[in-house]
């Protein structure tokens, strides 16, 4: 069990980066969903005008 | 079946898996193999005798690699048919799958020296597979840097050049492990003959890890692409408003 330290080490870091990414990506689709959303609803108000 | 083309059959099989699946069940399915993959490396998996628990880096690190090589494999097919068809699809796909794959490198350049400092006695050596896996990673590295921020298809045209060319330096890493004789140990998972290194338990526990590492593959690609999509509709609806105004 003398090298369990780098197994807990490699483990972490693999799960840490990945979440993080993942978060990221989602965090991003959303923020782009709620601009395109936005962009949509003032289009529609300028063709309506 | 020799059981190298049953390890090809499996990861093949993903594509087809991803075509089939939504989101949500894509994302379920993901979450529960990774459970698995983790129970069987920890509980199922036997300890190696001469390397001890160290050892379990292996069933992480070389899945890494693998979906590593499949993401750079996937960014050369689609700068060939971006050049081919000059279609914004087909770039879509290789940014996403290139950025996917810098961050599985980035994963197999960490966890690389974490299992070498117990086992060779230092982090790092500038043997030819982990030098190659460096140049591997500096050169998508310099895709991505090619490609911030704003879209110019000039830039696309001469990083899906670079997608292209940099994949050469996969086949070389794999060539590395075999021929070279370096500190990086042989392929235990495919030996000469086509056959495996692996115990029956510990290929089971390494194949449910590539098979969670790829369903997280493309559940990336997944969101990525979509992340691109939007971000072309986005600059279509600014210059239909501009048009308008």
């Amino acid at each position: 069990m003398q090298n369990f330290w780098y197994v807990f080490i490699a483990y972490c870091t693999i799960w840490t980066a990945l979440c993080m990414y993942m978060i990221r990506l989602s965090q991003k689709n959303k923020e782009l969903q709620t601009e395109l959303r936005d962009l949509r609803i003032q289009l529609e108000r300028i063709l309506t005008k | 079946m020799q059981k190298w083309w049953t390890i090809m059959l499996f990861v093949m099989a993903f594509p087809f898996i991803y075509l089939c699946m939504n989101r949500v069940f894509h994302a379920t399915v993901m979450c529960i193999t990774m459970n698995v993959a983790i129970m069987l490396v920890f509980i199922y998996a036997p300890t190696e005798k001469v390397q001890g628990i160290v050892q379990k880096i292996f069933y992480f690190h070389v899945s890494s690699a693998i979906t590593m090589f499949f993401a750079f494999f996937l960014v050369c097919v689609a700068s060939i048919m971006y050049l081919w068809k000059n279609s914004d699809w087909w770039d879509a796909i290789a940014l996403s799958a290139a950025e996917i794959g810098v961050v599985f490198c980035t994963l197999v350049l960490i966890t690389g020296p974490l299992w070498a400092r117990p086992i060779w006695g230092t982090w790092w050596s500038w043997d030819p597979t982990l030098t190659l896996t460096l140049v591997l990673w500096l050169i998508y590295v310099a895709y991505l840097m090619l490609r911030i921020e704003i879209y110019d298809p000039n830039r696309a045209r001469f990083a899906a050049i670079l997608g292209i060319i940099g994949f050469v330096d996969v086949p070389l890493i794999r060539w590395s492990v075999e021929k070279w004789r370096t500190l990086h140990p042989k392929p235990v998972l495919i030996q000469e003959g086509g056959t495996t290194g692996l115990t029956s338990a510990m290929l089971l526990t390494f194949l449910v890890c590539l098979g969670a590492f790829l369903l997280l593959f493309f559940y990336l690609l997944r969101e990525r692409i979509s992340i691109a999509q939007s971000r072309h509709a986005l600059e279509v609806l600014r210059h239909e408003i501009d048009e308008i105004l």
